[in-house]
């Protein structure tokens, strides 16, 4: 092990110096500049932090007594400059005059556009000063006498209707305006900047509590919201500031990945890593070694980035799975890409689909759980001074962390002399990488038992190891799918579902009629399919997690794990029934489509198809069940 | 040192290698040769543990071909192996020495001894700043740099000027003149005439001949008589014990051997002692008399030939086919280490 250890660093060593050298002087100055261009963003990005993005800062005059107690209404607007009355003329000095009659004010403005607009921020300047005022007054009572309940909108309880989002109220995520006020308390005890800095068990117990956090007052807080004002002023809670720091963290990953995607077809141009294959190092070892180097540098700039934007710990650990990610994926497209035109075409789409799945679910960081299928949600609460339990912890970079595992895994199946220097289509190495991996199924009886239980149990734990890709598919289908009226989503997200889960259930099965690894019989195929349901059904029961997240309460949610949600609530016998009705489904389903998969390509597209249909109507009935 | 048997390849419905099986014994210079798609550099790549057999065994110093153990005492330099330009050779070859667990020290002293002896200089000047035959010629440093028992070099003069590729035959003798084992393929026969001692003929992924080149000859090659004459003469062949090179026979429509002019001579070939004696008197007959007689043994490229039954095919290969035909249709008596007075 120690031998191994040293032998990786040795090549991770190698491969630094290798991009060291390989770099030339231009290359240099380009990466310069663009460390420098970053530093820009990050250092805009902290100041609009530190300062709030007042894009409108200092744009109106406004004619005011310094005396009046109006002034100080202005003075706090940062679109607004007061100049002193006496001086001021209106139209060239100023665009709004305010001036005492009685027990109020009159607005005089310019009769000019930009008149109108400042005596309109004169106005809201004035709202704003007495809301707060108001929440600053020690009897919140006699400051607010009427209490307003605001409650936000869970989609699962709009089903039974079938309305569109925000029509019916429910029980998820209430507040009351002291409530708000409490958390208005809360926000001014604990810096959030400064609380941001780790993972803890968090909040109150209530997870949604933590996602339906309000943002009203206009926003004057950068990384979160007033919890006190008027209803007028409430607004989505859109945690603008946190997301674009958050996207800074994915930057640098869409460089390191054109490296190392060089790097690993570097060694297969012209059988250049032929060499290292023959020395008694294995190609675990040698793409360890080769991986290395780029992961430190993930973390390294991670680091940067989070000092540099007031992230935390948890920043840079919530960004390793999504670095490890990136790498991955791009380790299996270089694996499989025959050329650098290729290798371009795979970079640029690893780049494109992992940033949208890391960034677009961490829009919405702020309102549904669904966003913590991206780690990136993680920065962004770190960001906002949020804390993050354990289990959502997990919940967020699990998947995603071993998905990137199992690709290095299926990438270095193939890093061999046979795969890494032949022009093999894309879907015949995928198939290779899938095959190397089984262990043959004879369909003489004459086997041994020893031999074909390997055979299946391999089937099983490799039908388990895709459950990362499943979940991690259908949490971006249930993303996809959440905004659109639950008329349309549900029918598309459970047959989405069911193909989703065929294809996992049986592509490596393909892969070993194809291969010759399994015997071409009907026998094995009923076999190998059953094999390969009992693993999906195991491996499915460990995504009881969503349930701990609280996944589950939101309707899509219910219909794409339901299965583990619910049964505390059904007679024992049928909670028993429905428990193991899964593994009747996938056993069935899967020796459908395996038995097609030992025929021909044609027999299986089509066996899979109906095992998708068998599957898509047993999920129609478990949401009925459900609903 | 190595021993393999019914070592076979397949890729789905197509063999690399059908039911090899061999011996090579300590320092011994062992040869494999063919046309391309033969199977020999899938052969080495199974020795190598590159590719795993799909059926058979084979062994290389004591360890399965895919015991990882077995490539620290195996040297191996694939036919092309691109090196990384960026490193100096000084690196690369300690680069490797590292991953074969060679002490600094021990590396050094084996990598400036190597390098020595192939006269290599420029050690600390970038690859990718090096002729074709210095990069080889690093390229033998680093599969000498772990100490081999057994060394699998594939083409190892490929391409290189006559000079280095004198080196790199040289260099092999060596190896066994020190106890390795060295398994040889080339696609010009006569380098692995000349280093090796002990060859297989293979052929559409099969041994079709195996041994000594000695011994291939004797059972597959047949030695020819060209009798040179003052006197133009046509032996009958109905006269001859054997049939005659069909070149004489040609034009004849059959039943004669016309000897061709060489200048004042005329020449014929014939198969046997006895067709010479047979010659001898017609010639006599006609009052001429027969001036040189001169054997021919035929060389490992005709061998070569006779054996598969095709002209190789590839660049090297075609080459050499071309040769052998040139200089047996100009009637110079074949090359001229087939040549025996």
């Amino acid at each position: 092990m120690r031998r191994r250890l040293r032998t990786v660093v040795r090549i991770a060593r190698w491969e630094a110096g290798g991009v060291r050298h390989g770099l030339d002087r231009r290359t240099i100055l380009a990466a310069l500049a663009l460390v420098v261009l970053v530093g820009v963003v990050v250092g805009g990005g902290v100041a609009a932090g530190v300062a709030g993005l007042d894009v409108d800062r200092d744009i109106y005059r406004v004619g005011v007594d310094p005396d009046s107690p109006y002034a100080e209404a202005i003075e706090a607007d940062p679109a607004l400059v007061p100049v002193g009355n006496a001086r001021a003329t209106l139209g060239a000095d100023v665009d709004v005059v305010v001036r005492p009659t009685g027990e109020g004010v009159t607005l005089h403005t310019a009769e000019s556009a930009k008149g109108e607009a400042a005596a309109e921020a004169v106005r809201e300047a004035f709202e704003s000063h007495n809301e707060r005022r108001m929440a600053a007054e020690g009897n919140q009572t006699a400051a607010f006498p009427v209490s307003v309940t605001l409650q936000y909108e869970s989609r699962a309880a709009t089903t039974a209707e079938g309305p569109t989002l925000g029509e019916e109220p429910t029980d998820g995520g209430e507040a009351t305006d002291e409530d708000a006020g409490s958390d208005g308390d809360e926000s001014a005890d604990e810096d959030p900047l400064a609380d941001g800095d780790g993972t803890t068990d968090g909040d109150d117990g209530d997870d949604t509590d933590g996602f339906a956090v309000p943002s009203i007052g206009g926003g004057g807080d950068a990384f979160g919201a007033d919890a006190v004002g008027s209803p007028g002023s409430i607004s989505p809670p859109f945690p603008f500031v946190s997301l674009v720091l958050a996207f800074v963290f994915l930057v640098p990953m869409n460089f390191l990945i054109q490296a190392y995607g060089s790097s690993i077809l570097n060694e297969r141009i012209n059988r250049r890593g032929e060499l290292l294959l023959v020395t008694p190092v294995h190609p675990t070892d040698v793409v360890a070694g080769k991986t290395l180097p780029y992961v430190v540098a993930a973390a390294g700039l991670t680091a940067v980035i989070a000092v540099g934007v007031g992230g935390g710990v948890l920043s840079v650990l919530a960004m390793l799975p999504i670095a490890l990610t990136f790498l991955a994926a791009t380790f299996v497209g270089a694996m499989f890409a025959r050329s650098f035109k290729e290798l371009t075409f795979v970079t640029v789409a690893v780049s494109v689909l992992l940033t949208t799945y890391a960034f677009i679910p961490a829009v919405f960081t702020n309102v549904t759980p669904v966003a913590l299928i991206s780690p990136l949600s993680l920065v962004v609460l770190d960001l906002q001074g949020e804390a993050v339990s354990t289990v959502s912890f997990l919940f967020s970079t699990g998947p995603v962390t071993l998905a990137s595992g199992l690709l290095f895994l299926l990438g270095v199946g193939v890093y061999r002399e046979e795969d890494l220097f032949t022009q093999k289509p894309v879907p015949r190495k995928f198939l290779d990488a899938l095959a190397v991996r089984l262990a043959p199924v004879e369909g003489s009886s004459l086997s041994g038992f020893r031999s074909r239980f390997r055979g299946l149990a391999t089937v099983a734990f490799i039908t388990a190891c895709t459950i990362p890709f499943v979940f991690v598919a259908e949490l971006l289908a249930v993303a996809v799918l959440f905004a659109l009226p639950v008329t349309v989503s549900i029918p598309v997200l459970l047959v989405t579902l069911a193909l989703i889960e065929e294809v996992a259930k049986s592509i490596h099965l393909y892969a070993g009629f194809e291969r010759g690894i399994f015997a071409r019989t009907d026998r094995v195929a009923v076999a190998v399919g059953l094999a390969s349901g009992l693993g999906f059904f195991l491996a499915e029961k460990a995504t009881a997690i969503v349930q701990a997240v609280g996944l589950t309460d939101l309707f899509v949610g219910r219909a794409a794990f339901g299965a583990v949600a619910g049964l505390d609530a059904l007679p024992l016998p049928v909670a028993v029934g429905l428990f193991f009705a899964p593994l009747a489904l996938h056993g069935f389903a899967t020796v459908v489509a395996a038995v097609g998969a030992s025929r021909s390509r044609v027999y299986y597209a089509m066996t899979l198809v109906i095992a998708t249909l068998i599957h898509a109507a047993y999920n129609f009935g478990v949401v009925s069940l459900y609903g | 040192m190595i021993e393999v048997r019914g070592l076979n390849k397949r890729y789905g419905g197509f063999t690399a290698v059908a039911d090899s099986s061999f011996a090579v014994a300590e320092s011994e210079v062992f040869g494999i040769v063919g046309p391309n798609g033969a199977g020999k550099t899938t052969t080495l790549k199974m020795l190598a543990g590159l590719i795993e057999p799909t059926g058979g065994h084979a062994e290389v110093a004591g360890f399965d071909s895919m015991d990882p153990q077995m490539r620290h005492r195996l040297g191996f330099l694939p036919e092309e192996s691109p090196l990384y330009e960026e490193m100096t050779p000084r690196s690369y070859l300690r680069f490797f020495a590292d991953l074969y667990d060679v002490p600094r020290e021990v590396a050094d002293e084996r990598v400036g001894e190597t390098l020595d002896r192939l006269s290599l200089d420029h050690r600390d000047r970038r690859l990718g700043d090096m002729s074709k035959g210095m990069k080889r010629k690093v390229a033998i440093a680093r599969s000498l740099v772990n100490d081999p028992d057994v060394v699998i070099y594939d083409e190892p003069a490929s391409g290189l000027d006559p000079v280095t590729t004198n080196t790199v035959l040289q260099f092999t003798r060596e190896l066994r003149a020190e106890g390795k084992t060295v398994v040889f393929s080339a696609h010009n026969l006569h380098h692995v005439e000349s280093v090796c001692d002990r060859v297989i003929i293979m052929n559409e992924g099969e041994i079709v001949a195996r041994g000594s080149v000695e011994g291939i000859r004797e059972r597959h090659g047949e030695t020819s008589y060209t009798v040179f004459t003052d006197v133009p003469v046509t032996v009958p062949t109905d006269s001859l014990a054997t049939a005659v090179d069909g070149r004489a026979n040609d034009g004849d429509g059959g039943g004669s051997i016309r000897a061709e002019p060489i200048g004042d001579r005329y020449r014929c070939t014939v198969p046997t002692m006895d067709a010479v004696e047979r010659v001898r008197e017609v010639v006599a007959a006609e009052g001429g008399s027969v001036v040189d007689i001169r054997s021919h043994e035929p060389s490992l490229e005709e061998l070569f030939l006779s054996v598969v039954g095709a002209p190789m095919t590839g660049t090297g290969g075609t080459a050499t086919a071309q040769a052998v035909e040139t200089e047996g249709a100009s009637g110079k008596g074949g090359t001229a280490e087939g040549d025996r007075t």
